[in-house]
């Protein structure tokens, strides 16, 4: 293994394999950072160029591109509240608030350093696990992914503050907005009225471009005043205290990324509901988790330390079986057959050298992404301050665009439209936009995986499938963590008092 | 006998000519897309087989065609229904096409779906790019090892599966024309989720294309049991064909679905379009096949082309409307029975 480890990175060493791999990060992050293009869309746009040059070149253009819209997705997310794709949802909760209290920089630096250190840690324990991937990956099934999204729910409460009803109201809302389509299990269509376009559902970055950016643009242009007034807010933080906070946030950082890299091997799972899970595990798992949703560090450096983490394990359904997880791994599985590599269990023993080639690319990549996000964090940093009459216009540009590039739809412009008249409402109310996208992307999973279990395994299924079962507990223990703290808390004051 | 010699060097002389004569009238045949824009929809996403194959395709295709573009967009939704609605109400002289599986469609409008608003016999068939042999393939691990063996099963063959789509469609005949019971699980997010669900034993087996499943039959992880074809093929000589298995009362039945699948990859055009593109569309892809830099660009990407000419095509749907009314009942049934 040391000498696959060795040979793989041997590999990369070359002109051409570095220049490539360069050439993808810079290109991953301009994708990333605009609305409705993710990894999916870059790799798709790149694959017709990779013909004919060396493997480990092809797969650091193409996985260095992936990896770079990561940290693209992250700072519109955090400067603006414009996730660029489902995966950079959960930095608008706390990284939004940072950039509003003038800690962009610190926010920004802290997301770039705990993607490096969710790439790395997920890296090396991928390497450690490669010979135990096969048998996860055939031990997990429907009823652990179910588990998964529950755990995802759970982070409904965080974000229920004042009034719980409020906040299930807008979840309910969102479980309705995801249901509008094909029933994913009977194929009846659902809420569609008769419309072609809603067949196909309500596309959710969309609905979160809509949710987050045109309704945060809508108060910006009533209120007419920047997202940071620098005459009563100054930018005060820096991006070295970006670095030290991922940094002293080791332990949430290790947990981010192995929670990422599981989340990974499970195919189906998705980046989204690894960010939320991320979220969910930060704040349950926090001594203070009412400073969650509102500017909290950690809120920011746990979903990027998973997400850094989540694409190595992504790549191993792809590798163990031939059987691609998800778009962007169906687009690298095209890619293996336009350079002559056959994925399979095989992949695992007579190519390693080439899996390790793509654990140093994820490395690497994560690293190039890191020094360039920290290079230009101070010029990113003062975007959220440009006055409204000139961000409105070019923000709401950019979403429309993004909106129609998502699915080439025209709908979907009205539909991000309407959605910004949706979350102004929500906002303004208070009701939680992040509950209603949380529901949004958790109830087909819910539904699906629930449905399955059911099929194959009967009524008690959890009973059938321990792993399921221990997740279960795992999930009732973790929400309740914070409900225990309080309680405990509450009682050493009784006995002070 | 001067004059018979004559003619034969005449002809002779001219046969390099006549030869070529096929590509040449091709050729003029695309003038009537000369410098214009050519959409071509292709149901699908942009990073799913068919986007593939029409990206491979599309600069033959816009040689041949003349065009000054063709422009190629990722219309994804229903199973492909989207974009053949999208075509089916194209007005006259739009010079937009499809580019598809094209048995889901016609599967789709026998089994009565919501989406499917068009009448597929009526589309103008330009031309067949491929068609992959579909596998009913088992775990590895399984127990099963024929088609007699699924037969011999006490319970339900378990089918993990997306849903109302291509391989629901066509499990559901070999079902009832094979006389074993089935449960369709559905839910299954796409071909990765079930081809997993297979391979762990949550599921006895399912139905995929050929080159999907090659690699997980030659790892073991999976079994071929039956081709789902209308002949045998060289190729894979052991692994017996459906139409061979089925009982006589349902060869008709079976032929039938083998025949709609086999139209696999094809372009189509509105029902509405005009004699002269079609005739010029068809005869585009006619030549952008034939074409050697196609060809081995097909070979090296292990992207296999299968063509078949349009005008065929476009007879051979009416036989199937006509062949294929028993597999409606069917089809409906299996729908319900998951509703």
């Amino acid at each position: 293994m040391i000498e696959a480890i060795g040979s793989g990175l041997a590999a990369l060493l070359t002109p051409q394999a570095l220049l490539f791999l360069f050439i993808g990060v810079i290109y991953g992050l301009v994708i990333g950072i605009l609305p409705g293009l993710g990894g999916v869309v870059a790799m798709a746009l790149l694959l017709p160029f990779t013909y004919g040059f060396e493997t480990a070149a092809t797969l650091a253009l193409l996985l260095g591109a992936h990896i770079a819209t990561i940290w693209g997705d992250s700072v519109t997310s955090i400067l603006f509240s414009v996730p660029g794709s489902a995966k950079g949802l959960a930095l608008c909760f706390d990284g939004y608030p940072m950039t509003k209290q003038g800690k962009a920089k610190r926010a920004l630096a802290a997301s770039a350093t705990g993607a490096l250190m969710g790439g790395i840690i997920g890296a090396i324990f991928l390497a450690l696990c490669i010979p135990l991937i096969r048998p996860v990956i055939l031990a997990l099934g429907p009823s652990e992914y179910l588990m998964m999204a529950l755990w995802g729910l759970t982070v409904i409460a965080t974000f229920s503050e004042g009034s719980l009803m409020k906040g299930l109201t807008a979840s309910v809302l969102g479980v309705l907005v995801a249901f509008i389509g094909m029933d994913v299990v009977t194929a009846t269509p659902r809420f569609t009225f008769g419309s072609e376009f809603l067949m196909d559902g309500i596309s959710f970055p969309v609905a979160m471009i809509g949710l987050f950016a045109v309704s945060e643009m809508m108060k910006m242009s009533i209120r007419g005043t920047p997202i940071i007034d620098r005459s009563l807010v100054r930018e005060d933080s820096t991006v070295w205290q970006g670095i030290c906070d991922a940094v002293g946030h080791w332990w949430l950082v290790i947990r981010s990324s192995l929670l990422g890299l599981w989340i990974g091997v499970l195919p189906g799972v998705g980046a989204s509901v690894a960010g939320l899970a991320a979220y969910a595990q930060a704040a349950q798992t926090s001594k203070t988790p009412e400073r969650f949703g509102k500017g909290a560090v950690e809120g920011v450096i746990a979903p990027d330390a998973t997400m850094g983490a989540n694409e190595g394990g992504g790549l191993m359904p792809t590798l163990a079986f031939g059987i691609p997880g998800g778009e962007s791994m169906a687009i690298l599985l095209v890619a293996f057959i336009g350079l002559g590599v056959v994925p399979g269990p095989e992949m695992l023993t007579k190519n390693l050298d080439l899996v390790f080639s793509m654990v140093w690319i994820i490395v690497l990549a994560n690293i190039a992404v890191t020094v360039i996000g920290l290079g230009i964090t101070p010029w990113l940093a003062r975007l959220p301050s440009l006055q409204a009459n000139l961000m409105v216009p070019i923000v709401l540009s950019v979403c429309f665009v993004g909106a129609y590039a998502t699915r080439g739809r025209i709908e979907d412009v009205v539909v991000a439209a309407v959605f910004g008249v949706v979350g102004y409402l929500m906002d303004k109310y208070r009701y939680s936009r992040a509950n209603f996208v949380i529901g949004m992307v958790l109830a087909v999973m819910i539904e699906r995986n629930l449905h399955i279990s059911l099929n194959l395994y009967g009524n008690d299924f959890l009973l059938d499938r321990p792993i399921a079962l221990a997740m279960l507990l795992f999930v009732v223990f973790t929400a309740a963590l914070p409900f225990l703290r309080s309680w405990r808390r509450r009682r050493a004051a009784g006995r002070g008092a | 006998m001067k004059n018979k010699r004559r003619k034969l060097m005449i002809a002779g002389a001219m046969a390099p000519a006549l030869l070529s004569l096929p590509g040449r009238a091709l050729a003029q045949a695309s003038d009537h897309y000369k410098g214009k824009l050519v959409i071509v929809n292709i149901a699908g996403s942009a990073a799913g087989g068919h986007t593939r194959f029409a990206r491979m395709l599309a600069p033959y295709l816009e040689k041949y065609l003349g065009a000054k573009e063709l422009r190629l967009v990722n219309m994804p939704g229903g199973g492909g229904l989207k974009a053949a609605n999208h075509i089916w109400r194209l007005k006259p002289g739009a010079n937009e096409v499809y580019f598809g599986n094209v048995s889901t469609l016609l599967l789709a409008n026998m089994a009565g779906s919501p989406g499917a608003t068009f009448d597929p016999t009526k589309f103008m068939f330009l031309g067949r790019a491929t068609s992959e042999p579909r596998v009913l393939t088992v775990g590895g691990k399984s127990a099963i090892r024929s088609v007699a063996d699924i037969q011999k099963l006490k319970r339900p063959f378990v089918f993990p599966s997306q849903g109302t789509d291509e391989d629901f469609y066509t499990m559901a005949v070999l079902s009832d024309a094979l006389g074993f019971q089935l449960k369709a699980v559905t839910g299954y997010e796409g071909n990765a989720d079930t081809s997993l669900a297979v391979i762990k034993g949550d599921g006895d087996g399912h139905i995929t294309g050929w080159s999907e499943s090659l690699g997980a039959i030659r790892s073991g992880d999976k079994y071929p049991v039956m081709m789902v074809t209308s002949q045998p093929s060289p190729d894979y000589p052991k692994i017996p064909v459906v139409t061979q298995i089925a009982p006589a009362a349902k060869k008709g039945v079976v032929q039938a679905m083998a025949t709609i699948l086999e139209t696999h990859r094809s372009y189509i055009g509105p029902p509405t379009m005009d004699p002269a593109a079609v005739a010029a569309f068809r005869a585009a892809v006619n030549a952008a096949m034939k074409d050697p830099a196609l060809q081995a660009e097909s070979t090296k990407g292990e992207r296999l082309l299968s063509p078949m000419d349009g005008a065929v095509q476009q007879k051979a749907m009416v036989e199937l409307a006509r062949s294929s009314t028993a597999l409606s009942p069917i089809l409906k049934a299996a729908v319900k029975a998951i509703q």
